[in-house]
């Protein structure tokens, strides 16, 4: 993967975005997991912007796997009584030897992370460009877990830009 | 497809829907099938015996999972005791 010019603050959520995806089962590494990446890795501007706001790590843990279990339960399946009826063996996580690919969805965030950077003359791609491309798609995973976290794209971005003002990274 | 052809044929209303669901559908069979040879394992089951009922062959299920179970459980094999 190609990370030309990332701090090392937004390769680190990247690298951590692949340990979420891992972690919850994920075949691929979505647009939701370059977020949860995010809030792994802890530090820089997007992850104090979206702590700012209430925005925890568990709390978007909690808020995927309810997207999992609506998605399931569309189709008449509880993922409860999975969990019941497998018992403790039961977890989402991948095996470690299987590498994962990023998604297509991701792929347009960090492509959007840097036509971000590019707009805003950076001559750095940091956490926020990485948000700010995450948020680039409307449609898009991550932008639907936050809204069920109750922060629009729009509430965030403005916080990005407050904190932007004040340090980088 | 308006909403009459859909009542006929059947479906979610909104495709998305119906493909996520297949996303996670498929990324809880992995979950389960991973649990439920784990859980074959522990009760003393050969990995034969896992294949044959998995319907696929004795290689195919060992090479998927073998390697991850004994990550899980170093050293002894894991059995469940009284079993």
């Amino acid at each position: 993967m190609m990370l030309i010019r990332f701090t090392n603050r937004s390769r680190k959520s990247v690298e951590a975005a692949f340990e979420e995806a891992r972690m919850l089962g994920h075949d691929s590494v979505g647009d939701e997991d370059l977020l949860l990446g995010i809030l792994r890795a802890g530090e820089g501007v997007a992850a104090e912007a979206l702590s700012s706001l209430g925005i925890t790590l568990e709390e978007a843990r909690e808020e995927s796997e309810e997207m999992l279990s609506d998605a399931l339960s569309s189709i008449g399946i509880s993922l409860e009584e999975i969990r019941r009826e497998a018992g403790d063996a039961f977890e989402m996580r991948m095996p470690q030897g299987r590498r994962l690919p990023l998604s297509p969805r991701a792929k347009n965030a960090l492509v959007g992370a840097r036509k971000e950077m590019r707009g805003l003359q950076d001559d750095y791609l940091g956490t926020e460009h990485v948000l700010l491309g995450i948020l680039s798609n409307e449609d898009g995973t991550a932008v639907r877990m936050l809204a069920g976290m109750g922060v629009s794209p729009e509430a965030l971005e403005d916080r990005l830009f407050e904190l932007r003002g004040r340090a980088a990274g | 497809m308006d909403e009459k052809t859909r009542a006929q044929v059947g479906g979610p209303r909104d495709p998305r829907e119906g493909l996520e669901a297949v996303v996670a559908l498929r990324r809880t069979l992995e979950a389960l099938e991973a649990a439920q040879v784990e859980n074959a394992i522990i009760a003393g089951w050969s990995w034969a015996r896992i294949a044959e009922v998995l319907g696929v062959s004795k290689q195919a299920v060992h090479k998927k999972h073998a390697g991850r179970i004994r990550d899980k459980y170093p050293g002894e094999p894991p059995r469940r005791r009284g079993t």
